[in-house]
């Protein structure tokens, strides 16, 4: 694996917060919802927001251990403008916004240590 | 840029699961595999595919991505099944009622050691009163509302001499008794 090499910074934008990730930035209001709202409307008896609650936490669980087989293997970064990157996979927050990956192989050097912001990714791949 | 998959619920998405789907992402790629899950906080599919050499490519194409979403084939019985145990750790219990008792014990008896207050109730071991460990009491099989704890229980655990389980991924050592829970 190549060493890693100091990667230069782009210079920051004009508020302290500019590369997105900042709840309160428009950008991030308008881009990233936190959570996708449950379908409870109020003709919706209570029986069938029960299932769907259910369905729900079962879907999640199984993504959840999907997340934690992910930790620490080799994942590859289908980002937009068919972008390929490759990083070892860290952790994800819990909306599923930022990824936190360590030897992130990009055309310019290897970042370390990095946050990948998901509404960047399309999707990612690795072998289990 | 969400089409109507993110919107649809789970009582829809877990229609899909089990299936092999194929799914048209934002920037032309076309995926295919073996829905393991759908995440209903972003709508991300989880697919699996089957290598021909025993292994398996893992594609999780995000919900913002998703453009369109084609079943192609439920999956058979044996293919839902692997799907299943890929990722979760396996819940065979391969231990006879004795070996497991003495399992127990020594997990119990390395516990007080470190001065930790367990009681058993049952087949389960109680520990302090907030976290449970249920047979074959690997560190993976203790359950607790409390995340500190149940880290610490879980590193205790992993080092426990002559223990079989995984080393522990960072630094080992006891953890001083006095700072064993905190308070």
């Amino acid at each position: 694996m190549a060493a890693p090499v100091p990667v230069l910074r782009l210079p920051k934008g004009p508020d302290p917060n500019s590369r997105g990730f900042d709840p309160s930035s428009p950008r991030f209001i308008a881009l990233c919802r936190t959570s996708i709202p449950t379908s409870a409307a109020p003709e919706a008896d209570a029986e069938e927001l029960q299932r769907e609650q259910q369905v729900r936490s079962e879907l999640r669980e199984n993504f959840l251990w999907c997340l934690h087989a992910m930790t620490n293997k080799k994942v590859q970064f289908h980002m937009h403008e068919k972008v390929k990157v490759e990083a070892t996979f860290g952790a994800s927050d819990i909306d599923v916004l930022n990824f936190q990956v360590s030897d992130l192989q990009t055309p310019i050097g290897v970042q370390k240590e990095a946050l990948i912001r998901s509404q960047d990714v399309i999707s990612l791949s690795f072998d289990m | 840029m969400q089409c109507g998959w993110s919107l649809l619920g789970p009582l829809e998405w877990v229609h899909y699961v089990n299936k092999q789907v194929k799914v048209k992402a934002g920037n032309g790629e076309e995926l295919r595999g073996w829905l393991f899950t759908v995440d209903p906080v972003s709508a991300s599919l989880v697919l699996v595919d089957f290598r021909q050499n025993g292994g398996s490519l893992v594609q999780v194409v995000l919900g913002h991505a998703v453009e369109e979403v084609q079943i192609l084939q439920k999956a058979d019985k044996e293919s839902a099944a692997y799907l299943c145990t890929l990722f979760k750790p396996s819940k065979n219990c391969r231990l006879d009622p004795e070996e497991l008792r003495r399992k127990k014990r020594s997990i119990q008896n390395w516990l007080e050691k470190n001065q930790i207050p367990v009681v058993a109730e049952g087949a389960e071991l109680r520990v302090a009163g907030v976290l449970t460990i249920r047979a074959p009491y690997r560190p993976e099989d203790c359950c607790s509302s409390n995340q500190i704890i149940l880290d610490r229980i879980q590193r205790l655990m992993q080092n426990q001499p002559d223990h079989p389980g995984p080393p522990p991924e960072t630094e080992p050592g006891l953890i001083p008794a006095s700072t064993a829970l905190t308070s």
